[in-house]
């Protein structure tokens, strides 16, 4: 396996890295280990649970399966980017608030997630949410306090 | 600021939530150390083969490795649970495929992975058993040869491949069969199933000056995972510290793990910290899964429905390594009569070793196994009988005061309730409109668990400030005992929980806690809590009364930290008792408070039992649930629409965490009803090693309806009556959706999972 | 491994000479090997800069042309009412999860040619015609000719997907594409893409190493069972940990009845 690495910069959460890495390393492995943002969480390194997902351009993306040499002059957000330091979103909030947050290793995908749904869609409705998380595992919740949450946030919700 | 008086009941969001919502949450593998290693594995490709030699030059020969561990480098007794069987890394043998022979540490991933697979050894491969039958079999290759010099602190197996077989029995079995009107008999199968919580196990080794080794853990007990890796190491436990990361999710499968010794061996041979976090196909490969097991099991009843007899089978897989095989058999057995009143029952049982991954701890640990059984057969028996099952069940329940299986008696016992709210609710429920080429139906089951086991302590301490400092060794694995915890002593201390502080669990610091396992925090940690709170609320008021000249009685806790002289405004602050013990009189206020269950044990005059890996279990708790499905007659998929759990928790400290934890235990139950399945090869291969392969719920899998109904029947053994309600929720969904899909099509599935391919051959057989 | 992203499609096909090289589209099933060490390409030529490989086209014989780039999701928001295109963005909608649909490619699809893919179904039962090209020039391959076997096309060395070309369908014919997975968002076990009007012309998914293609099948549920068994009898479904042959075989006549009954729903509206 060759380690020769390669230089490319990053514009994460608004501000540009330069970053030496493999040609073969995820944007997640760059961005836990090279960048020191740990939030983005490695939860199978195969795409399929969904801990690593961050925003590409305001679009979802496994951080995972996506190579940092390929990002490229998308801009990237990560859990960290999501609001201030110490600050939080709606989202973050009316997870935290309904209950939604048990072990928390698959949170900071939910967030990303229902970041960039509530971005395009203020007020979705309950298969909306359903079909927007379905590439997100969660292991603890059985996911009705994740979709409440979100329903709350809408205020589609009685 | 929480409303003090009513810390218990209420829900405030989770202590740690607010930082796992932005990402800050500290789990293992966001630790950086300073010139620290990455530790990489290398796994047995043979399920069962001796070891003849290992060839390290051309992994030595490396830059950037720095230490390398085999079984060769082993020496002294074997570990383990029950029974000392294992070795950190394979010694002597391998017994499964996956199975950790050697382990590099190296400067970085890459080198340390391509190190390892450098690393050859030279085996002779062996015979191996994959089944229950396979290792039962005459003249089958045998495991463990040197099993009779293992160390066992239980007796009952060790002669071919038997870990473990026991019975408890009660009554007369064969002379109350003579009685009964309808007797129904058959065999239940269940598969392997993966805890695959969301973060793979991993750990930090650190290693200081001195040589002490400080590990940082995803587990479910500091206090564990020292004595192993002591233990393995052979270093005293003085030398030893854990530490628990956040966890992101156990369900038993953290409840140890040989990856933390492996990582502290490391670090001790390289003198340099070493991470090792396993990647989803190692976690799945190497840790534990859920015993597949073969239940055979026959009830009989009365014509008027009273259920006089049940004799079980029960034979678990248990893998290559004993682990937790013989308590969970053991629990299998006595939660095999259900929560009913059945006068003769006899439940004999025994784990094999197979060359599989081991089984052991997860969720409901035997439990889920019998009652997929029991359950399914008490729908049969109503079948039979006549008898609408909600009423069969109704009838034969266990009541308060009656005794479980084993002869404990239970106190407290709402099994009733639960089943009338579930049906009640469900019945009240609007009617989801039918579905073209989709069959309804409608499945109930009911369960009993326990909620205790082993010791536990909690420590209070009043600051200067009059806040308190609470610590216990309760590991926080997702179920939320840290808020828990806190919302015991503050309520107890008629102080708003922001005045408690909640210490990390530190083997050096943090009071014993035997596991978080067996839905025992809120019950075990939660009583040490309270006791050790009102022990602390009875010195400040013996300081208060002191302070103000009067009798201990007259004085009452108000809310916010005061003592206060009743009918009257005069009051003295925490603060200024705090200010008292610490300057002038009494010294520090410091409160521990431990006990190891002392609930009553088995009955020996009322039950037979034989060599138990316990004397006694814990207070009982009680559930039912009822689940809509519906049933795609064209391709036999199952779809949950709807699910109800009552379950009794005895007092909710927080509504909301239980209902949580309901809610996901009964998704983790139904995904181990319908889809999860670990499959391995005719060669041992685990062939479902990712969660491409092992597939667990997603959200649009999930009914959108999970309601949690919390009963409150406090118990009388713990300060604020709570009961414990991690695992009950994930027993009843196998057994509830089984009987839904018999009341929807008529065919009765018996092997889990019930994927559609089975539905449909249940449903094709029937036609 | 080396890592080039050529702007024009000549640097691509430069840099795919060397040996072992492979391109790059949305990395969703690719990265996902590299990680699980299944594969390890010595060079990784991304497609991402290459312009001429996006951009969706009506063509003037009323195909459309989707770029090779194009997403997922690009293609599931396509609002159009020829059967072909359609079948196309149905598929779309259920391949994997949002955060999947973003990033992969129609192209990435196709060169994989993962047996259990949603895509290649539906292109096979919409004729679709697979546009390759390399140094040496384009051609354009019917997409029952374009997937060859397991992971296999007709792809040679050194040449890109660089199209997709789904043909309108008969005037007034409908659409469907039945999927059948262990659980939302997998890979299908078994799948029929449908395009029906008077008759119906399928692709079915999990029942070869490559999609199989049937047309001219009757529209009445007796013709679609019967196209069914007769198709479960003569073929050789994929006998894996995720679902039996048996029954594979078993579904097939229902799950070619309903794509079709769904299809004739959207050609009638």
């Amino acid at each position: 396996m060759s380690q020769a690495k390669r230089r490319s910069v990053l514009t994460v959460n608004g501000e540009q890295h330069h970053v030496l890495a493999p040609a073969a390393a995820t944007l997640l492995d760059v961005l836990r280990t090279g960048l020191g943002l740990t939030g983005s969480k490695c939860g199978c390194n195969h795409g399929v649970c969904g801990a690593c997902t961050v925003l590409l351009d305001g679009k979802l993306a496994r951080s995972c399966l996506t190579l940092a040499a390929d990002v490229g002059e998308r801009r990237v957000t990560t859990i960290e980017g999501i609001a201030g330091d110490l600050d939080f979103s709606a989202v973050q909030r009316a997870l935290v608030e309904s209950g939604a947050i048990q072990c928390g290793f698959c949170t900071p995908g939910f967030v990303i997630t229902l970041t960039e749904l509530f971005a395009r869609d203020p007020h979705p409705g309950r298969e909306t949410i359903r079909a927007a998380l379905s590439g997100n595992l969660c292991r603890c919740s059985g996911y009705v306090k994740i979709v409440e949450a979100a329903e709350h946030l809408a205020g589609g919700v009685r | 600021m929480s409303d003090p008086v009513r810390a218990i009941g209420s829900s405030p969001p989770r202590l740690e939530a607010g930082d796992k919502a932005i990402g800050r949450a500290q789990y293992v593998d966001d630790i950086q150390r300073p010139g620290m290693l990455y530790a990489a594995l290398l796994t047995s490709p043979h399920a069962h083969a001796r070891i003849l030699g290992y060839r390290l030059d051309a992994a030595r020969a490396i830059a950037g490795v720095k230490a390398i561990v085999t079984g060769a480098d082993l020496s002294g007794s074997r570990s383990g649970g029950i029974i000392k069987d294992e070795s950190m890394v394979a010694r002597g043998k391998v017994r499964y495929v996956g199975e950790i022979v050697a382990a590099v540490a190296a400067s970085d991933p890459q080198t340390a992975s391509r190190a390892a697979t450098a690393i050859e050894l030279d085996y002779e491969p062996l015979d191996a058993v994959l089944t229950i039958d396979e290792a039962l079999a005459p003249g089958a290759p045998v495991l463990h040869e040197e099993s009779a010099s293992y160390v066992k602190a239980i007796q009952g197996g060790g002669h071919g491949n038997v870990v473990f077989e026991t019975t408890v029995a009660e009554g007369d079995v064969e002379r109350a069969f003579a009685q009964c009107d309808v007797i129904v008999e058959n065999t239940w199968q269940t598969q392997a199933q993966h805890n695959a919580y969301l973060e793979p196990g991993g750990c930090v080794a650190d290693v200081d000056a001195s040589g002490r080794i400080t590990l940082y853990a995803s587990c479910q007990s500091v206090h564990h995972v020292q004595q192993r890796v002591a233990e393995e190491l052979g270093e005293p436990m003085a030398r030893i510290r854990a530490i628990a990361m956040r966890v992101g999710g156990g369900f038993g499968g953290k409840h140890a793990s040989n990856i933390h010794s492996i990582a502290a061996w490391l670090a001790r041979a390289a003198r340099r910290p070493v991470k090792l976090v396993l990647s989803r196909m190692q976690d799945f490969e190497i840790q534990r899964s859920r015993h597949p097991a073969r239940i055979w099991m026959k009830t009989g009843a009365r014509r008027d429905g009273m259920i006089l007899a049940r004799d079980v089978r029960i034979t678990l897989d248990g893998g290559a390594y004993a682990d937790e095989s013989p308590p969970v058999l053991a629990f299998a057995l006595l939660m095999s009569r259900g929560p009913y009143r059945i006068a003769n029952v006899r439940a004999r049982g025994q784990a094999v070793y197979t060359n599989k991954l081991r089984a052991g701890s997860f969720r409901g640990f035997g439990n889920p196994q019998a009652s997929f059984a029991g359950e399914s057969q008490i729908d049969e028996l109503a079948s039979r009988l006549g008898i609408n099952p909600v009423e069969l069940r109704l009838a034969n329940a266990m009541r308060p005061n009656d005794t479980a299986f084993g002869g404990q008696p239970v106190a407290s016992c709402v099994l009733r309730e639960c089943i009338a709210r579930v049906r009640d609710a469900q019945r009240e429920a609007p009617p989801l409109a039918p579905r073209n080429g989709r069959r309804r139906g409608v499945g109930f089951a009911v369960m009993s668990h326990i909620s205790g086991l082993m010791g536990t302590a909690a420590t209070v301490q009043l600051r200067t400030d009059g806040s308190i400092a609470l610590s216990t060794g309760c590991v926080d694995i997702g179920q939320g005992s840290d808020t828990a915890m806190v919302q015991i002593c503050a309520d107890a201390l008629s102080v708003p929980i922001e005045r408690v502080s909640y210490a990390p669990q530190d083997s050096d610091a943090s009071p014993y806690n035997w596991k978080t396992a067996g839905s025992r925090s809120t019950y075990m940690t939660g009583r040490a809590v309270a006791v050790a709170s009102l022990e602390m609320r009875d010195r400040m008021l013996a300081h208060a009364a002191d302070m103000m000249e009067c009798a201990v009685v007259d004085l009452e806790l108000r809310p916010g930290g005061v003592v206060g002289l009743k009918g009257v405004p005069k009051t003295v602050g925490f603060r200024e008792i705090a200010m008292r013990s610490l300057f002038h009189s009494g010294g520090p206020i410091v409160v521990t408070h431990g006990f190891v269950f002392d609930g009553t044990g088995f009955d020996p005059k009322r039950a037979s039992i034989h060599q138990l890996a316990f004397a006694n279990l814990g207070v009982y708790t009680f559930g039912a649930q009822c689940v809509e499905v519906d049933v795609d007659e064209g391709t036999g998929q199952v779809e949950v629409r709807r699910a109800w759990c009552a379950h009794d928790v005895g007092r909710a400290i927080n509504p909301v965490s239980c209902e949580g934890q309901i809610q996901g235990g009964f998704v983790q139950g139904m995904g181990y009803a319908l889809v999860e399945a670990m499959k391995w090869n005719a060669e041992g291969w685990l062939i479902t090693a990712t969660l491409a392969d092992y597939k667990v719920p997603g959200v649009l899998d999930c009914p959108p309806e999970i309601h949690p109904i919390i009963l409150e029947d406090p118990d009388p053994t713990h300060p604020v009556g709570a009961k414990g309600i991690g695992e009950p929720s994930l027993v009843g969904a196998a057994p509830a959706i089984a009987n839904a899909i018999c009341n929807a099509t008529g065919a009765r599935l018996r092997t889990l999972p019930m994927t559609p391919e089975r539905v449909l051959n249940a449903m094709d057989s029937r036609s | 491994m080396d890592y080039l992203a050529p702007a024009t499609l000549d640097d691509a096909y430069r840099a795919l000479e060397a040996e072992d090289a492979r391109c790059l589209a949305g990395g969703q099933s690719l990265v996902a090997m590299m990680n699980l060490g299944l594969v390890s390409p010595a060079r990784l030529v991304s497609l991402r800069r290459i312009e001429a490989l996006r951009g969706i086209d009506l063509q003037p014989d009323g195909s459309l042309r989707i770029g090779a780039m194009t997403t997922h999701a690009e293609v599931a928001a396509l609002t159009v009412s020829a059967a072909g295109p359609a079948l196309l963005a149905q598929t779309a909608r259920v391949v994997a999860y949002p955060a999947v649909r973003a990033w992969g490619t129609i192209g990435g699809s196709v060169a994989h040619a993962d047996p259990a893919a949603d895509y290649p179904v539906a292109l096979v039962a919409a004729d679709a015609l697979i546009e390759v090209s390399s140094a040496s020039g384009t051609r354009r391959i019917a997409a029952r000719d374009f997937f060859r076997g397991l992971f296999e096309t007709a792809l040679e060395k050194a040449e890109i997907v660089t199209a997709v070309l789904v043909p309108p369908g008969a005037q007034g014919a409908g659409a469907a594409y039945e999927k059948l997975s262990p659980v939302a968002g997998d890979f299908a076990i078994a799948s029929v893409a449908a395009i029906a009007g008077r008759t119906a012309r399928l692709g079915v998914g999990g029942y070869a190493t490559t999609p199989i293609r049937l047309e001219g099948i009757g529209v009445s549920d007796d013709a679609l069972l019967e196209a069914g068994r007769a198709l479960a009898a003569s073929s050789e479904p994929s006998d894996d940990h995720r679902a039996s042959a048996a029954y594979r075989r078993r579904v097939l006549p229902e799950l070619i009845r309903r794509a079709v009954r769904t299809a004739l729903i959207g050609a009638r509206a």
